[in-house]
């Protein structure tokens, strides 16, 4: 046991002292980081400022103001995103940010509204550069009035990509687009926008301008039928409200919420923090023995332990190594949990929103749920399975080559679990689901994604009994391999050369 | 003398191949023991069933007074053939490693580490990762790696390969050490000189099966001594000496003469004088081990090269 225990250690200390592992735990955080805040950091300072200049070559239409009313608007709703997401940590303890007004107003307005409210060291908020502005054409693309001669000079004048000094800005820009507004081919057809731009990728401007078109156009055939545009709109902006229950649920609680969606979810992403870690470490087991094999350590080690000793230290060793990267991931994640929780405030909260109440509801299923002691449990008893097999293959190979022969088998068959997270949750005890739990590589996986869907206790036990079972048998099968194929040289085993070794026969 | 390791007629076969036959070997206590013979001679095998890699098919073994040396590990240390360590610990902690897997604790462990790191000429190594060291340098500190925790028996399967003569000095002087202290020594190599130079007693082995055991001197004299004779006359009358088996004329006064087994040079030299043989060279030439080894294992071995 003493032995064991040692051989744990220096298997441990050998996978966690590398900047590799740590790394990989760092990962996970990492991408959770990246995944909640580029998005936040890219809308305020990712994209540069669009320069855009706009040609009315209507008849009379003054299509000009209507897009520019629109092109403000969606600038000045976006500077109070920004305002709020700025005021909302800076305010008073206690304080609650009034809910948004549909009519955005200036947001220096609002920071004198809101003013008694917020911490005295809140500072002045510096709203984002504009997402897009406006501004007159160079001299040499001067409009004429002639279109197929005005973009005649335009194409060659973008082509070259040019740069120019727009009035009332300080530097030299290149011209993102030119919109050309242009009656529609009758009078009671909508007008056409020709938008030319270098960039196709980046759509936002021309579908803003389309939109604005397509609503002014709009209100205006319905003034023409003799209807009011603003009923219409206040017609058009009505929803029918969703209000789902669910049956299982105690009497009263039956309404479904985002806690009840999240705990639906989350699951799913256990199982696959479960697979990437009996998968990683199954890995690292057979890469150590690997070394262990092809350096002839094991044969010295094989003069100090026997071969069970040597299989329980190497199997415990890198169980510790997947408990500290998966405990580093569900940690840094409940972290990152609190982190946010703390950085967004009492007052964030308050405001209710999805984004908002994601990381206390999340917070909320980690500790008060079986979804943890069900992860520790499935990861203990589905790397045991794994890992056995892959000592028990990679004892009868000489280097990684011949190993990957067997692990490219192994990992086809791991797939099964990984394509069936999407689906299971839909169908949580239906008969793919069922199936699959009875199939003991598969069990750890899939009850770990019923979890939440409350499977059958006969099914939960049953299931769990037979991968117990399972467990022993391939430990005690894999253990006779082991002790047989560690000490030998020359090609890999045959299935039926393992075979005779389980039953003793060799 | 008690012996540390006994094996009476132990065989093993893998399939139909038959590694070791009826091998019996008696290695006295603090003896230094050679376990000679050509590659596939059964040698790694029958070190193996001695450390309890392996079970015998039949036979007996005795490992420091136990049928089985699992129960006597901690006073065994074991050098296999192939050498090998962990790239990435230190010299010190893959010597401290092996030898805690072998009882010591870890306090003592470091400490005998250090100990022989510096002993033996890789104090200024012992904190270098096993990796950046050189191949010499690997093989010493996996020598040492097998005695660090003081064992009462030592098996060194071909401890002398691949190391160059300065490094091959070195490994003498350990072995020396080792036995000065009252260690067993049993070591398998291919070079003789090293064996005739260290070995009490060796075993000869040629296609599974013992075909010597006995002392240096005692397997030297199962080949005749040699000696090259020259006189001022040409073609005196050499019939009539004592003990002389062939000769052969290089030239008209230069013979080489082949003792019968167990002659004595000293005898041949006394009838020369007997004889008023006006001698000009008079060179004896014992049989080396080397000899002995081509004529005991060569025409199998050359069959099993061949094959």
């Amino acid at each position: 046991m003493r032995n064991a225990l040692l051989i744990a250690v220096r298997e441990f200390l050998d996978n966690t002292q590398t900047r590799g592992f740590w790394f990989g735990i760092l990962l996970v955080p990492l991408l959770w980081l990246m995944a909640s805040q580029v998005p936040l950091i890219l809308a305020r300072k990712g994209t540069p400022t669009r320069h855009l200049a706009l040609i009315d070559a209507t008849a009379g239409e003054h299509l000009f103001d209507v897009v520019l009313h629109h092109l403000k608007t969606a600038e000045s709703r976006r500077e109070l995103f920004h305002f709020r997401e700025w005021v909302a940590p800076r305010l008073k303890s206690g304080q609650a940010l009034p809910a948004a007004d549909k009519q955005p107003q200036a947001w220096s307005k609002l920071q004198e509204d809101l003013g008694p409210l917020m911490k005295v060291d809140a500072g002045r908020f510096a709203p984002p550069a504009p997402l897009n502005r406006l501004v007159a054409l160079p001299p040499e693309l001067e409009w004429r009035g002639h279109l197929s001669e005005f973009e005649g000079r335009l194409r060659d004048w973008m082509r070259e990509e040019r740069l120019f000094k727009p009035v009332g800005v300080d530097e030299e820009v290149p011209l993102f687009a030119v919109a050309i507004l242009q009656d529609g081919p009758s009078s009671n057809a909508p007008p056409i926008l020709r938008f030319w731009s270098a960039n196709q990728a980046d759509t936002q401007l021309q579908d803003r301008i389309v939109d604005a078109l397509s609503r002014n156009f709009r209100s205006r055939e319905y003034t023409r039928l003799g209807m009011d545009p603003s009923t219409i709109a206040q017609v058009e902006g009505s929803q029918a409200q969703l209000m789902s229950f669910n049956p299982r649920k105690a009497e009263g609680e039956e309404q479904v919420g985002m806690a009840d969606l999240l705990r639906q979810w989350a699951p799913s992403a256990f199982v696959y923090l479960l697979w990437i870690a009996v998968f990683s470490i199954s890995q690292m087991l057979l890469n150590s023995l690997i070394e262990e094999r092809s350096n002839r350590i094991l044969e010295v080690l094989l003069s100090s332990v026997t071969p069970l000793e040597l299989m329980t230290g190497k199997l415990v060793g890198v169980a510790a190594v997947g408990a500290v990267m998966t405990l580093g991931w569900i940690g840094s994640l409940v972290l990152m949990t609190f982190w946010t929780l703390h950085t967004a405030g009492a007052a964030a909260l308050a405001a209710d929103s999805i984004a908002n109440r994601l990381p206390l509801e999340l917070a909320t299923l980690l500790l008060d749920s079986w979804l943890l002691p069900a992860f520790v449990l499935y990861f203990l008893l589905g790397y045991l399975f794994y890992a056995a097999v892959i000592l028990a293959l990679g004892s009868t190979c000489n280097n990684l080559k011949e190993a990957q022969n067997f692990t490219g088998v192994i990992a086809l068959l791991m797939m099964v679990p990984l394509v069936s997270i999407a689906f299971i949750p839909k169908d949580p005890n239906g008969p793919v689901a069922t199936v699959l739990s009875w199939i003991p590589p598969y069990t750890p996986f899939v009850m770990m994604n019923r979890v939440a869907a409350n499977p059958p206790l006969r099914e939960v036990i049953g299931t769990l009994v037979l991968l117990l079972l399972s467990d022993v048998a391939v430990l005690w099968g894999c253990a006779r391999i082991f002790r047989t194929a560690v000490l030998r040289t020359g090609q890999p085993a045959s299935l039926v050369q393992l075979a005779r070794w389980v039953l003793g026969r060799d | 003398m008690l012996a540390a390791l006994e094996l009476r007629h132990v065989s093993k076969s893998f399939g139909r191949f038959h590694a070791v036959q009826d091998l019996s070997l008696s290695v006295p206590a603090g003896s230094v023991y050679g376990f000679l013979g050509p590659n596939g001679a059964g040698k790694t095998t029958s070190l193996r069933m001695i450390l309890g890699m392996l079970s015998p098919d039949s036979g007996e073994l005795s490992v420091l007074g136990s049928p089985s040396a699992m129960s006597v590990r901690n006073r065994v240390g074991y050098l296999p053939e192939e050498k090998g360590l962990y790239r990435k610990m230190t010299a010190t902690s893959v010597i401290a490693y092996f030898a805690t897997l072998k009882g010591l604790s870890s306090a003592r462990a470091n400490q005998r580490a250090r100990e022989l790191l510096g002993r033996y000429g890789l104090g200024a190594f012992a904190d270098k990762k096993v990796e950046t060291l050189s191949k010499g340098m690997g093989q010493k500190v996996q020598v040492l790696a097998s005695i660090a925790h003081d064992p009462e028996l030592v098996l060194f399967d071909e401890p002398f390969s691949g190391l160059d003569p300065v490094n091959q000095e070195v490994l003498e002087e350990i072995l020396i050490d080792l036995k000065a202290r009252g260690c067993t020594i049993l070591f398998s190599t291919h070079v003789m000189s090293h064996a005739e130079r260290l070995c009490d007693r060796l075993i000869i082995l040629g296609g599974g099966r013992g075909l010597f055991e006995g002392t240096v001197s005692e397997a030297r004299s199962l080949l005749p001594i040699r000696i090259t004779l020259e006189t001022a006359e040409a073609s005196p009358t050499l019939e009539i000496l004592p003990g002389v088996h062939s000769m052969e004329a290089q030239s008209s006064n230069l013979w080489r003469l082949e003792l019968e087994p167990g002659a004595s040079a000293s005898a041949v030299l006394e009838a020369c004088f007997e004889r008023s043989l006006r001698l000009r060279c008079f060179d004896v030439q014992d049989p080396d081990l080397h000899e002995v080894f081509v004529h005991l294992v060569g025409p199998s071995a050359r069959e099993a090269a061949l094959r």
